[in-house]
């Protein structure tokens, strides 16, 4: 009881220093193939130290509730992301509930940002929702081919299989690649950063947000980071102890990174027509193998 | 007795609420709330009862009308009368300014009390004359506004007409058949039937029940009726009107037609209950996106409706204990969802003078935020976000599609539900959120007596979706009278042995970390209270009042898959509505007018028999 206890309370903050770990470390490796210096790595935490002391604006209640419900429903969901192991709500809610309490975050920001009457935001959360539905299309077929494989809709029975076996990506790398490609759009990072297009549309939903608004939703980046690489390694990479999890988050985000830190950014069209053309194609592929073979 | 009180009450109380409303208009409307309000009592004090009575035989025919109650038409009954009721306190206000009142007063109470006839009748006799009772009365109500509102009218009830005459087929030969129409006794004289014939009475209410429940190819009626229908019969209407056609479903597939049966339907993949799904699938996914397309917020919610009629079917489609549980369940999560939301579209048509279109709609949250609060519990429980009652349901449904090995439906299923977040985004967002036109800035909330039902819906939405269990017992009950394993429930959640679900370590998890995030929130510094227009534009000038910022919302999803979302069914029935007009004109010509040639007819058609005689003796 203690002990879960205690896990409840660490897990969170675990998630919360990898993740800003994750965001330092994209800022400097893209500056460093950009052949510029960059920040240093702990720049976000000085960042956020430095915007909850900051004045701020506020539109209204739902503007407030937006963005707490928002890393509330991250927090949330990292005590269901099972870390090496660790997985303190394990037993209250499966992998379907993991999907589900992703939607918190995009739902959370975009109720806060609609509350602004800005031009910005609205093409920002109209941007958000589509990308959205384009890469869940192949986000969905690859994580059905997990729960089709294994026959469980467990995320921990996933992993227990995985680890008295190989990897899930051996047994299953059309889903795995189709996850994979998705990485960036999901975390939303280059090229897929259409909804915070710093040059098009002033950063989109971050516009209106100064202060802890922006603390709030920098912290909310950070854990939703590692629930989405997190999830990448549970379901296809087969988790293992922390410290063997978190060098495997590492080499999954630093490729992701390396491979889109060179792309420029596509436009909203051209990411849902990716989305559902390659993505799609191996994830249902993937899909159609694990139910023959299952 | 108690049944036939019911419905007594009902029926002859609709009558005299249209007398009383000849006489005070003020005594109409508290009439009309408490005979709505009497179902809801008297259907509670029958929980877990099973009665049945005779009220009416026919000696010519040898049949004897009957009522009776069972789990599966309790849980229909109490969502009707509770409908019911919550639409009849809405329409007071609603209603005020609207001509003809004691005719709407006495058609809302009309229908409500033939849809209790439905699902209490124990017999197809009494439960087709109940069914048209309801299909009329629907009529008569979704044509009340005029106008557009007639010819929405007269496509529902063409399509309807054609179900309810499937229906009455299909009912005709099980009289000649088996000489009764009981429910109970044609249960266990069809266990000996042949399986064609079997398919073919499925078939036959598939039609009829189709049709209601708007499942597709039969949806098309749909759309239009609900949203030229006023707001209050719009919530009955989607809610629960349509899902008689569930209940028409379940009580022929599985209360009278049984598991054993249906199993034996087909080879292999190929059966009765498969294809169903899959028409369920068909229809969750192409009515959503059409959704997602709709600038119209009650079109909108139509179509959100058909598609969610859909989540129903394959649930109660795949015939297991978890699909039963979760189809049946959302049957009522979706009325609850719907009917509120439909209550606030109507919140919204009250104040702004009858504007529905989303793109003339924006920043109403600071005016209207009890209106608000029921509009986000409604588009949470239709999307299923967890604690609202809609994720239980969904979740069953995807539990018992991932279990029973169904990947690709529940591929439709899931993907169904991320159309659902945008239209519902959109709902919300347009509507709510943004800017507040000029037009609006006087707007104020609604009466309390449009707010209570919206309030009620909204307590009940979360309730259910944290402690599922209340449904959920009724639900084994209906499972155990099926002979299916039933549902083993627990208050919050599921069982260990059912999936990994607690519904209250959730909400304690959201209680908690919401409450931390909150914490840090208001330690921070305090953040300085500005007006919505305040806002940055970095750099570029924002004129006010000049631009609707969430027009054409989801414009590059539509650019690429609209072309593919032509509503081809409709297309068709138009078409088939055009030939069938031109071949009626060639039959007209029949009819000359002229008594020579019917004459002529005659003695022709005489001559044939006398031929086609003379030609079988000569053989």
């Amino acid at each position: 009881m203690v002990i879960s206890a205690v896990r409840m309370i660490f897990l969170p903050l675990i998630a919360l220093v990898i993740g800003v770990f994750f965001l330092g470390l994209a800022r400097k490796v893209t500056a460093r193939i950009h052949r510029r210096y960059g920040p240093p790595i702990y720049q976000p935490i000085i960042d956020i130290v430095k915007l909850v002391n900051q004045e701020s604006i506020s539109h209204g209640r739902i503007f407030d509730i937006g963005t707490i419900l928002s890393l509330a429903g991250s927090i949330v969901l990292v005590l269901f992301i099972p870390f090496g192991g660790i997985a303190p709500l394990a037993t209250s809610g499966d992998l379907l509930v993991v999907i589900y309490l992703m939607l918190l975050m995009p739902v959370g920001i975009a109720l806060s940002g609609g509350e602004a009457a800005n031009p910005n935001v609205s093409i920002s959360i109209s941007r958000k929702m589509m990308l959205a539905l384009a890469y869940e299309v192949p986000f969905l077929f690859a994580v059905l081919a997990v729960m089709t494989y294994y026959k469980t809709t467990s995320l921990m029975e996933v992993v227990r299989a995985q680890q008295n076996s190989f990897w899930g990506a051996v047994y299953l790398p059309l889903p795995a690649l189709a996850y994979f490609m998705i990485l960036p759009a999901m975390l939303g990072i280059r090229p897929f950063d259409v909804v915070s297009a710093p040059q098009e549309i002033a950063s989109g939903t971050a516009v209106e947000y100064g202060g802890k608004y922006l603390a709030l939703t920098t912290i909310e980046h950070a854990i939703h980071t590692y629930i989405v690489v997190g999830l990448f390694v549970n379901l296809f990479l087969g988790g293992g102890n922390p410290f063997i999890f978190f060098v495997k988050m590492l080499i999954v985000f630093l490729i992701g990174l390396f491979i889109n830190a060179v792309f420029p950014r596509l436009r909203i069209d051209q990411a849902i027509k990716y989305c559902w053309k390659w993505p799609t194609i191996l994830g249902l592929a993937g899909l159609i193998i694990a139910y023959i073979v299952a | 007795m108690q049944l036939i009180t019911i419905l007594m009450v009902s029926f002859l109380g609709a009558g005299i609420v249209y007398l009383a409303g000849k006489f005070f208009g003020r005594a109409r409307n508290l009439l009309a709330v408490l005979i709505s309000l009497t179902p809801v009592v008297l259907i509670s004090l029958t929980y877990n009862q099973k009665i049945s009575t005779s009220f009416y035989s026919l000696p010519f025919l040898n049949l004897s009308l009957g009522l009776r109650i069972d789990s599966l038409s309790w849980f229909f009954a109490i969502a009707v009368a509770a409908i019911g009721f919550l639409s009849v306190i809405f329409s007071l206000e609603y209603m005020r300014n609207y001509q003809r009142l004691n005719f709407y007063y006495f058609m809302m109470l009309f229908v409500n009390a033939g849809m209790l006839g439905i699902v209490l009748s124990a017999d197809f006799l009494s439960f087709y004359i109940f069914w048209e009772i309801m299909s009329w009365s629907t009529y008569l109500l979704i044509s009340y506004k005029g106008g557009k509102a007639v010819a929405a009218g007269l496509k529902y009830i063409v399509m309807s007409i054609a179900g309810s005459v499937a229906m009455l087929f299909a009912i005709v030969n099980l009289y000649a058949s088996y000489g009764t129409l009981e429910i109970s006794s044609l249960a266990s004289l069809l266990q000996t039937a042949s399986p064609g014939y079997i398919l073919f009475l499925l078939l036959m209410f598939v039609i009829g029940f189709g049709v209601k429940n708007a499942i597709w190819p039969l949806h098309t009626w749909l759309p239009d009726a609900h949203a030229e229908a006023v707001s209050p019969f719009s919530a009955i209407l989607s809610s629960i009107l349509v899902r008689m056609g569930m209940y028409g479903f379940l009580l022929i597939m599985y209360g009278i037609v049984g598991l054993n049966l249906l199993q034996r339907l087909g080879y292999g993949l190929l059966n009765f209950n498969y294809i169903l799904c899959w028409i369920g699938a068909i229809t969750i996914v192409i009515p959503i996106f059409i959704a997602i397309l709709q600038d119209d917020a009650k079109r909108l919610v139509a179509w959100s409706s058909v598609g969610h009629g859909g989540y129903m079917i394959l649930g109660i489609g795949i015939a297991t204990s978890l699909g039963f549980a979760g189809g049946i369940f959302h049957i009522l999560n979706y009325a609850i969802c719907v009917a509120t939301l439909f209550f606030v579209a109507g919140a919204i048509e009250y104040r702004t003078g009858g504007v529905r279109d989303l793109n003339e709609l924006g920043g109403l949250i600071k005016k209207m935020p009890v209106t608000f609060i029921a509009g986000l519990a409604g588009i949470s429980g239709l999307i299923g976000i967890p604690l609202t009652n809609g994720f239980i349901s969904k979740w069953l449904i995807y539990k018992a599609l991932i279990v029973g090995n169904y990947p690709f439906l529940a591929f439709a299923a899931l993907i169904g539900t991320w159309g659902t977040i945008l239209y519902g985004y959109k709902f919300l967002h347009n509507i709510f959120l943004g800017q507040l036109p000029e037009k609006y800035k006087d707007v104020k909330e609604v009466p309390w007596t449009m707010q209570l039902p919206m309030i009620v819906l909204t307590l009940a939405i979360i309730l259910f979706g944290i402690f599922p269990g209340i449904p959920l017992k009724v639900i084994s009950m209906i499972e155990k009278s099926f002979g299916v394993e039933p549902f083993s429930t627990a208050m919050f959640g599921m069982p260990q042995g059912i999936g990994e679900l607690n519904t209250i370590n959730i909400l304690a998890a959201v209680l908690v970390a919401g409450g931390v995030v909150y914490l840090l929130f208001s330690l921070s510094a305090k953040s300085r209270k500005v007006s919505q227009e305040d806002s940055y534009a970095a750099g570029s000038f924002v004129p006010e009042e000049k631009y609707q910022y969430s027009v054409r919302f989801y414009d590059q999803v539509y650019r690429i898959i609209g072309p593919y979302l032509r509503d081809v069914v409709d297309d068709f029935y138009y078409w088939l509505a055009r030939k069938s007009k031109d071949f009626f004109q060639v039959v007209r010509q029949i009819y000359t007018g002229n008594i020579n040639t019917y004459a002529l007819y005659i003695i022709l058609f005489l001559a044939f028999l006398i031929f086609v005689k003379l030609g079988r003796s000569l053989w």
